[in-house]
């Protein structure tokens, strides 16, 4: 199945070739070649993987196409090879990976129009594209974490994309340092993963057959230490601070990568290791809990946000935080629906964020907003679809994703994590609407005059809005009477429920009603006139400042890390290390100085040591010789 | 009498004259003692002359002599330009070809 | 036992002179232990029934070598100022003595392996008149040679020792030079 293969390796030839022609003059503006190139490899991608998907289809649940590319390690039992696997988890991933990805291509080709680095921009996009193919299509965790890694590097690079700002570079330091804690818990994962294996498995395919090999506690370890993976990828409490800052990069890079895709590689992972995590219930409740604290703390701070971007990015946070409720519980299936329902609606809203604020020229602050309902016509109906979706409401996509997880998380019997669920149905439909009403409904403080759109970036938007409103149609459950094809076709082995179809109707009627109510609290405060609100009470100074996490994470940490570097370099480095290598260089030179003092030209001198010479040659004769 | 006697006595005479070239400074003493171990070669010389019943050996002898009458002029006369140049009969001053300068 | 008495004194003479000659500190009294020694030499050469060395020995180490020596020694080295001042003589004599010593026994062990004895000499042994025909036949050669070397270290002694405004040649530019001022 080379056509596996394919879909990995187009992007990266592509991003190669893009760099080699950007860097030959990186002057030179070419930016009908670049977005040609940029924008064909992920379609090529996206045409075979729609192939692919179509095979799978039509044949029968546990088929797996595997090719193998190169072997890699060979070191006695430790055998690993570069090798692809599709089965049906990675082909729904494929789908909405390189479609949805290629849209955001082709948005961000109208986007970054006028950017000197617009070359570079595609290379880095389509490096970022193979590897998040590469992450989900791996055979072996192993090549996994090659992919894993690459996304993280791609990320970094693309948020510090605008370089020139100084708090933008921070601001991919951040991700990555962030994202580098977490793979430092998931190799360590990996690594007592493949020792208490003892050489039985290194594929996905071998560990899930040889899975009962390991102990429950060593099991444990490895589910914890992998989720620490999962943490920093996807932004989780308490890694979750680099998500934020990472809105510093360009838009379709936040559309791109920070909504769609890369932060959805810790849900992937957890299904993938759903063989796994169906053996640690008490992992997965942890893992529910983190989820379902991340989803209420990230909705409420983005209900107080002010900076479009910034709601979107907390939006994302909290909805990761279902994502996990979901595979925690084992309901991997409702999961990975999410994921796929989000990536639309979440594309969808940054990329119509982008079209906003390049619309009215860089500006990001909502209450700066207003009344452009009219004017932007085209990129308010998507979103408004959109933002139907993400709240719930029938029959957009979000309804039949949010509601199975949440119906999952009251029948598994961890009755907060559903409190919890159920608050955040709430206040997300309270934010994304606050944001809907400020940005396109309430009247505008000054007359504004628009940039024109690009048709590139339009229709992406249409796209997109097509699908948020139908995705949602291929998870409807049982008990709404679909049949749900999306959980047939992904086939993961989910937990199965218990509560009968009258417990669900309630249930979906009042996420509903709760999701409606959410509306109208913003339709009250923000339809009409508005103002950005002061910060005059503790509470809100408290949250808006995002409960001042970062400030406690560079107190407890990243202070007493420069501390111990201060420490280590003046007092160890400088005086302990130094002076040792500073008193070695000193005898080497006394030691020669006195060699060289027996060199002073005083020829008796020289005449002495000749006679040593044969003082000591004559004793030895005479030793030899047998004495005198 | 015996030639061991004269090897002895010769023996010494350039140990001696050895030792002197060795450990004084003042050049003329120098030029004495490398005078003194030229003797003591001269003195065995005759010796193996007598005890070979041949004149060979102190034809070289002679020779030698002659040599050492040579070697003394050159000798006084280097000494001398040593003198002129540097005012100062201490071969330790003499020391053009120290590398040792300077400190660490 | 004439013999042995007399080369008994005569030995005493010379270690003494050698041993006095590297141990003054005035140049002049090394000199004159250096000519005792020389004597003694001489009186050693005797004792070997060689009569014309002893008359050269005399002629020549005493009489050219030394008073040589010591026209030098009084014009330069016996301005007390430039007699150098040794104060760790003794401890390099010491050692050198230290270090010599194996060097000496085994010249001494070498010497011994010969296992030579004196005998009976000839009629005209150490006579001028045996020299004279070995050096003017056999040695023929290293006596032309080294009458050579006499007038080569006669030029030699009278170049080294000249005083050098004698000996400096104008340099080429500097004559130049001096032709172009003085245009």
């Amino acid at each position: 199945m080379i056509l596996l293969s394919f879909i990995v390796l187009i992007p990266f030839i592509s991003a190669l070739v893009l760099g080699v022609i950007y860097l030959y003059d990186p002057t030179k503006p070419r930016e009908k070649l670049y977005a040609t190139i940029g924008v064909t490899a992920p379609a090529i991608s996206a045409t075979i993987a729609l192939v692919i998907e179509a095979k799978l289809l039509s044949m029968d649940a546990s088929t797996v196409f595997y090719y193998k590319l190169f072997d890699w390690i060979e070191i006695g039992d430790f055998h690993i090879n570069i090798a692809f696997m599709a089965d049906r988890l990675s082909a729904v991933m494929l789908f909405f990976i390189t479609v949805i990805g290629t849209l955001i291509h082709l948005y961000a080709s109208g986007y970054m129009k006028g950017d000197s680095g617009y070359g570079k921009f595609f290379s880095y996009f389509n490096l970022f594209m193979g590897s998040m193919l590469l992450l989900v299509l791996a055979d072996n965790p192993i090549v996994m974490f090659i992919g894993w890694e690459l996304v993280g590097l791609s990320s970094y690079l693309l948020i510090s994309f605008y370089h020139q700002k100084h708090a933008n570079v921070t601001a991919g330091n951040k991700a990555f340092i962030l994202n580098r804690i977490g793979d430092f818990g998931f190799i360590i994962g990996l690594v007592v993963l493949f020792i208490s294996l003892e050489g039985y498995g290194y594929t996905f395919a071998e560990i899930e057959a040889n899975i009962t090999l390991i102990d429950p506690t060593t099991l444990t370890l490895i589910a914890v230490l992998l989720f620490v993976g999962a943490m920093g990828k996807s932004a989780q409490i308490p890694l979750f601070v680099w998500l934020p800052d990472a809105m510093a990069g360009p838009t379709p890079v936040s559309a791109l990568i920070h909504a769609a895709t890369m932060v959805t590689a810790g849900v992937y992972m957890v299904a993938r290791f759903s063989f796994l995590y169906n053996n640690t219930p008490d992992i997965g409740e942890f893992i529910a809990l983190i989820g379902a604290s991340t989803a209420l703390l990230g909705a409420i701070i983005a209900s107080f946000q002010n900076d479009i971007k910034k709601i979107l990015a907390y939006s994302t946070m909290s909805q990761l935080g279902y994502m996990f409720i979901a595979v925690g519980l084992g309901a991997y299936s409702s999961g990975i629906f999410h994921v796929f329902t989000h990536a639309f609606f979440k594309a969808l809203l940054f990329m119509g964020a982008g079209a906003i604020i390049i619309a009215l020229h860089h500006e990001q602050n909502i209450f700066k907003m207003g009344g452009l309902k009219e004017k932007l016509k085209w990129v308010y109906i998507p979103m408004l679809i959109a933002t139907l979706a993400i709240s719930g409401i029938p029959p957009f996509a979000g309804f039949f994703s949010k509601d199975a997880i949440l119906i999952t998380a009251f029948s598994s019997g961890h009755h907060s994590i559903w409190v919890m669920g159920t608050i955040t149905a709430f206040l997300t439909a309270y934010y994304m609407f606050r944001l809907l009403f400020v940005v396109f409904l309430a009247p505008s403080k000054k007359a504004q005059k628009l940039e024109p759109l690009p048709n590139s970036m339009i229709v992406p938007l249409l796209i997109l809005a097509v699908g948020s409103a139908t995705a949602g149609l291929l998870g409807v459950p049982e008990a709404l009477g679909g049949s749900n094809l999306f959980a047939s076709f992904v086939a993961l082995p989910d937990k199965p429920l218990h509560i009968p179809h009258s417990t669900e109707y309630l249930l979906s009627a009042l996420n509903i009603t709760l999701a409606l109510l959410g509306v109208a609290l913003a339709y009250k405060l923000f339809a009409r006139a508005v103002h950005e609100p002061l910060n005059n009470s503790a509470w809100r100074f408290v949250v808006v400042n995002k409960f001042y996490i970062d400030e406690l994470y560079t107190l407890l940490i990243v202070k007493p890390l420069l501390i111990l570097s201060r420490l280590l370099l003046y007092l160890i480095d400088g005086k302990i290390i130094d002076n040792i290598i500073n008193l070695i260089i000193y005898s080497y030179r006394r030691v020669g100085v006195s060699v060289a003092s027996l060199q002073n030209g005083k020829v008796r001198y020289y005449a002495f040591y000749i006679l040593i010479g044969v003082s000591f040659i004559s004793t030895s004769m005479l030793i030899l010789l047998g004495g005198f | 009498m015996i030639p061991e006697q004269f090897f002895i006595v010769a023996t010494l005479l350039f140990s001696i004259g050895l030792v002197g070239v060795v450990s004084r400074r003042n050049i003329f003493v120098v030029y004495l003692s490398i005078e003194l171990m030229l003797s003591s070669v001269n003195l065995l010389l005759v010796t193996f002359s007598r005890i070979d019943q041949s004149m060979n050996g102190s034809v070289m002898a002679l020779l030698l002599i002659a040599v050492i009458a040579a070697e003394a002029s050159l000798f006084l006369a280097m000494i001398i330009q040593l003198y002129r140049s540097k005012r100062s009969l201490d071969s330790d001053h003499f020391n053009l070809l120290n590398q040792n300068k300077g400190d660490l | 036992m004439l013999e042995n008495s007399i080369f008994a004194i005569l030995t005493l003479f010379l270690v003494i002179g050698s041993l006095g000659m590297i141990s003054f500190k005035h140049t002049i009294f090394s000199a004159f232990s250096f000519l005792i020694a020389m004597l003694a030499l001489a009186g050693l050469f005797a004792l070997l029934e060689n009569s014309f060395l002893f008359l050269a020995q005399i002629m020549v180490s005493v009489g050219a070598v030394v008073v040589l020596g010591l026209m030098v020694i009084i014009s330069l080295g016996s301005i007390e100022k430039n007699i150098p001042d040794e104060p760790y003589k003794f401890y390099w004599i010491a050692l050198s003595t230290l270090l010599v010593t194996p060097l000496a026994l085994l010249i001494y062990k070498g010497l011994l392996t010969l296992h030579a004895h004196f005998n009976e000499t000839k009629e005209g042994y150490g006579e001028l008149k045996s020299m004279g025909e070995q050096l003017f036949s056999e040695w023929v050669l290293p006596f032309e040679a080294v009458s050579v070397l006499l007038l080569t270290a006669m030029v030699g002694a009278i170049v080294i020792a000249r005083k050098e405004k004698y000996f400096k040649k104008k340099n080429y530019f500097d004559e130049h030079k001096h032709q172009e001022d003085t245009k």
